[in-house]
C-alpha cells in the first residue's frame, strides 16, 4: 500500500505508470482484472453488434426500403454476426470463466496467468481490426460463414485502396462485378476478415489451454472432478472445443489467404479446386462453436436453478456428462450445414442420424433442469427468471433446430429465415439469456454491488416480448421463402407485416440493452458497495469469500468434501458429504 | 474448517519430479491442437486429390517433376536431429550443462541443414503455388512445416544461449524440455507429410 508514498533522497519517488489507475489494467495478469476486462469488452462489442442488428432490422422493416445500400447492408449483417459470436459470446464466457473458474475450484489464479493476458490483448486487437475495417469502407461481406468462391479473389484482381491508379482500381471493380476470373472480393474486406479472425483464433486457443490445466491442476485439496462445480465443467467442455475446432478455421482462412495473394487455387474450381472444401473446413469448426457458444451457458443455469430452487441439481452426473457427449457429438454433425450441396445419400443419412441423436443429450439436461426446479422453493429473482426464459427459449430453439436437420426439411428451409430464427432462438433465447442470468448471479461478487431487481425485471419482460416478436415471424417468414441475406423485397409476398412485427421486437430488445445499461450505471455509480460474500445463500466455493474477493480469492482454502461445500459449511448439521454416502 | 492446507504448498510451480509441470501440460494442449491443424492440411489435401483423380485427371500435372532424391536425404537429416535433441534434454535431466549445449546445437546445425536442402528444393522445382492443386497444396503444406521448423531453430538457438549463459540446471530447464516436444513433434509431423506428398 505504501509504494506511492516511499520517499527516496527527499524527494518523493514517482510512482511507475504501472501502478497508475489506467496502467495497472493494461499490465495486469490477474485472472479477475483481465476477466472484467474480457467481459467489458465484450458488453462493448455486444452494443456494437446491437446497432448492426437494428440497422439491419431498419432496411428490412418495409419492402423497397433503401435506408442502407446493398454494399452497406452486406457489410452490416456480416459484421453482426461475426461481432455477436466473436466478439462477444466468445470473449464473454472467456471472461466469466476467467473470474468465476479459479474461485469456484480454490485456486489463486489461472495456471498461465501471463498467457491469459496476451489472450486478452489479442482479442482486443483482433477485435478493433475486424471493427475498424468499416473505417476503410470494407467491412467482411460475405456472410459471417464466408463461403467460397464468395471471398476469392487472384493476385491480378486485388484492389489496392491506398493506390493513386484509378484506371487500375476501376477495372478491378468492374471484373469483380462481372465475377470475372474468380475475382468476387476485390477489395479488404475478406482480408480484415482473415487477420482478425486469426488473432481470435489465437487468443482462443490459448485461453482454451490455460482453462484445461487450471481445472484439472489447480482443483483445492478434495475437489475431486465430480464434485466440480458445473460451470467450470463447462467452460472446461468448451475448452476442449475451443482447442480441437479453432485449427480448423484457421487452415480454412490461411488456405483462403493464399488464395487470394500467393495463386493458389484451393477453393477455385475453375484451376481444380473446390468451394466446397472451405464448406467442410469452415464447418468442421462452426458446429464446434455453436456449442462453444452454449455449453457454459448451459454451466450457469446448472448453478443457478439449484440455488434458487434451494435444492441440489438433479442428477448431477447426467448434467456433467451429457455436456461431455455433446462435446465429442458435435465434431461429427458438420456436414448438416451442407444438404444442399449434393453430398452421397449415405452422408446425408449420417449427418442426419448424428444431428438427431445430439438432441438426446440436450434433452437430458433440459429434463434434469426441471428435474431441480421440482418441488423446489423457488426464488422468483431477475436471475432466476432469466434462467426460466432461457430453458423454454432455448428448447423451442432446440426444436426447431432438430427439424432442419430432417434432409427433405432442410432443402426447403435452408438458407430461409427460417433459419435464422434457429440461431436467433438459440443464440438469443439461450446463450444471451443464459448470460444475463449469470450477470444478474454473479454481479455482486464481481462489483460488491447487488444490480438493481426491479430494472432487472423489467429488461427480463424486454427481453422476453422482443426476442419472440423479432424472432417467431421469422419461422413463417421462412416457411413462405424469404431467403436469408437479401437486401430488400417486393411487397405483397406474405412478408411485409412479418417484417415490420419483427423489426418492432428487435427495437424492444434494444430498450431491454438501455434497461440493462441504466441498471449498471446506476449500481456502479451511486450504489454502496456493500454486497455480502453470499448474498444468495448459495453453495459454491466462489460465495465463500468476500464481494469482491481479495487478490488472493481465499485467505485458506476449505478441504472440499462435496458438490456443495458452501452448504456444508453453513449447515454442519446436515452436510451434503454425508448425503453422498 | 479445521484441515485447511495452503494452496501455496499445493499449487507449487517449477520442475517437480513427482508430478508434471503446469507447461508441461500447456505443453500437451497445445501440441494436441498443432496437430489437429496439420491434420486439417492433409485431410484438406487428401480430399482434393482424391477429387481430382477421381475426375480421371492426373494429379501431377504433365511436365512437372517432383524430385525424391533430396526429400529422402532431408527426412534422413530432420530424423537423425531427433538424437542429438533427445541427448540434450536427457543431459540437462542429470545436471550436465556443458552436454547439453553441445547437444543443442547440434540440433540446430542438423535443423538448419533440413531449412537450406528445402530452400533449395523450392528454388529448383519446376513448379510453383499456381501450378493446378498439385503445386498449391505441395508448397502449402511444406511451407507450413518449414515455417514450424523455422520456429523450432529459433526456440533451440534461444534455448542453446541461455544454457551458454547458465540458466539452466537440473531442476529448472523447462525450456528445454518443451523445444524436445515440441521438436519431437514436427519431426513426427514431417514424417506425416512426406509420406502423403511424397510416396503416396
Ligand atoms: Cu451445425
Amino acid at each position: 500500500m505504501a509504494i506511492g508514498s516511499v520517499a527516496t533522497r527527499g524527494r518523493v519517488a514517482r510512482r511507475s505508470w504501472k501502478q497508475s489507475a489506467v496502467g495497472s489494467w493494461i499490465t495486469t495478469v490477474d485472472h479477475k482484472r483481465i476477466g472484467i476486462m474480457y467481459m467489458y469488452t465484450a458488453f462493448v462489442f455486444f452494443l456494437f453488434g446491437g446497432i448492426e442488428a437494428l440497422l439491419v432490422r431498419t432496411q428490412l422493416a418495409t419492402p423497397n426500403n433503401k435506408f442502407l445500400s446493398p454494399e452497406a447492408y452486406d457489410q452490416v449483417f456480416t459484421m453482426h454476426a461475426t461481432t455477436m459470436i466473436f466478439l462477444f459470446v466468445m470473449p464473454m464466457w472467456t471472461g466469466f470463466g476467467n473470474y468465476l473458474v479459479p474461485l469456484m475450484i480454490g485456486a489463486r489464479d489461472m495456471a498461465f496467468p501471463r498467457i491469459n493476458q496476451l489472450g486478452y490483448w489479442l482479442f482486443a486487437f483482433g477485435g478493433l481490426l475486424l471493427t475498424v475495417s468499416f473505417l476503410f469502407g470494407a467491412a467482411p461481406n460475405a456472410g459471417w460463414f464466408s463461403y467460397a468462391p464468395l471471398t476469392e479473389a487472384t493476385s491480378a484482381c486485388l484492389q489496392n485502396p491506398l493506390a493513386t491508379d484509378q484506371a487500375a482500381t476501376l477495372q478491378a471493380a468492374t471484373q469483380a462485378a462481372q465475377g470475372l476470373q474468380g475475382c468476387f472480393s476485390p477489395g479488404l474486406n475478406m482480408d480484415f476478415w482473415i487477420a482478425g479472425i486469426n488473432l481470435l483464433g489465437i487468443s482462443s486457443i490459448t485461453g482454451g489451454i490455460n482453462f484445461i490445466v487450471t481445472i484439472l491442476r489447480m482443483r483445492a485439496p478434495g475437489l475431486t472432478i465430480n464434485r466440480m462445480p458445473l460451470f467450470s465443467w463447462m467452460i472446461m467442455v468448451m475448452s476442449f472445443l475451443l482447442v480441437f475446432a479453432m485449427p480448423s478455421l484457421t487452415v480454412a482462412s490461411f488456405l483462403l489467404l493464399f488464395d487470394r495473394h500467393l495463386g493458389t487455387h484451393f477453393y477455385q474450381a475453375g484451376a481444380g479446386g473446390d468451394p466446397l472444401l472451405w464448406q467442410h473446413l469452415f464447418w468442421s469448426f462452426g458446429h464446434p462453436e455453436v456449442y462453444i457458444l452454449i455449453l457454459p451457458a448451459f454451466g450457469m443455469i446448472s448453478e443457478i436453478l439449484p440455488v434458487f430452487s434451494g435444492k441440489p441439481i438433479f442428477g448431477y452426473t447426467f448434467v456433467a456428462w451429457s455436456g461431455v457427449a455433446i462435446g465429442f457429438l458435435s465434431f461429427t454433425v458438420w456436414a448438416h450445414h451442407m444438404f444442399a450441396v449434393g453430398l452421397p445419400p449415405i452422408a446425408q443419412a449420417f449427418f442426419a442420424s448424428s444431428t438427431t441423436l445430439i438432441a438426446i443429450p440436450t434433452a437430458v439436461k433440459i429434463f434434469n433442469w426441471v428435474g431441480t426446479l421440482y418441488g423446489g422453493h423457488i426464488r422468483f429473482t431477475a436471475s432466476m427468471l432469466f434462467a426460466l426464459g432461457f430453458i423454454v427459449m432455448f428448447l423451442i430453439g432446440g426444436l426447431n433446430g432438430v427439424a432442419v436437420a430432417v434432409v427433405p426439411v432442410d432443402y426447403q428451409l435452408t438458407d430461409t429465415y427460417f433459419v435464422v430464427s434457429h440461431i436467433h432462438y438459440v443464440l438469443f433465447g439461450g446463450a444471451v439469456m443464459g448470460l444475463f442470468a449469470g450477470m444478474f448471479y454473479w454481479f455482486p461478487k464481481f462489483s460488491g454491488r447487488m444490480l438493481d431487481e426491479t430494472l432487472g425485471k423489467i429488461q427480463f419482460w424486454l427481453f422476453i416480448i422482443g426476442l419472440n416478436l423479432a424472432f417467431f415471424p421469422m419461422h413463417i417468414m421462412g416457411l413462405l421463402g424469404m431467403p436469408r441475406r437479401q437486401y430488400t423485397y417486393a411487397p405483397n409476398l406474405g412478408w411485409d407485416q412479418l417484417n415490420l412485427i419483427s423489426t418492432i421486437g428487435a427495437f424492444i430488445l434494444g430498450v431491454g440493452v438501455i434497461v440493462f445499461i441504466v441498471n449498471g450505471i446506476k449500481t456502479l455509480g451511486f450504489m454502496r458497495a456493500d454486497a455480502p460474500g453470499d448474498p444468495w445463500d448459495a453453495f459454491t466455493l466462489e460465495w465463500a469469500t468476500t464481494s469482491p474477493p481479495p487478490a488472493e480469492n481465499f485467505a485458506t482454502i476449505p478441504v472440499e468434501r462435496s458438490r456443495r461445500t458452501l452448504w456444508d459449511i453453513k449447515h454442519p448439521e446436515d452436510p451434503e458429504w454425508r448425503r453422498e454416502h | 474448517m479445521s484441515a485447511v492446507i495452503s494452496p501455496i504448498e499445493t499449487h507449487a510451480e517449477g520442475e517437480q519430479h513427482t508430478t508434471r509441470s503446469f507447461g508441461w501440460y500447456g505443453m500437451v494442449f497445445f501440441l494436441a491442437s498443432e496437430a489437429i491443424f496439420f491434420a486439417n492440411l492433409i485431410a484438406s489435401y487428401l480430399y482434393l486429390r482424391i477429387r481430382i483423380t477421381g475426375m480421371g485427371a492426373s494429379w501431377i500435372p504433365s511436365g512437372v517433376e517432383l524430385d525424391k532424391t533430396l526429400p529422402f536425404i532431408n527426412t534422413f537429416v530432420l530424423l537423425s536431429s531427433s538424437f542429438p535433441m533427445h541427448f540434450a534434454a536427457r543431459a540437462i535431466a542429470k545436471g550436465d550443462k556443458r552436454r547439453l549445449t553441445i547437444f543443442l546445437i547440434m540440433t540446430v546445425i542438423l535443423g538448419s541443414l533440413f531449412l537450406s536442402g528445402q530452400a533449395w528444393e523450392y528454388t529448383h522445382a519446376n513448379f510453383n503455388p499456381s501450378t493446378g492443386v498439385f503445386g498449391s497444396t505441395f508448397f502449402t503444406l511444406t511451407g507450413f512445416h518449414g515455417a514450424h521448423v523455422t520456429a523450432g531453430v529459433i526456440f533451440l538457438l534461444i534455448c542453446f544461449f541461455r544454457s551458454l549463459r547458465g540458466d539452466f540446471s537440473k531442476d529448472r530447464h523447462f525450456a528445454v524440455t518443451a523445444v524436445e516436444m515440441y521438436w519431437h513433434f514436427v519431426d513426427v509431423v514431417w514424417v506425416l507429410l512426406f509420406t502423403v506428398l511424397y510416396l503416396l
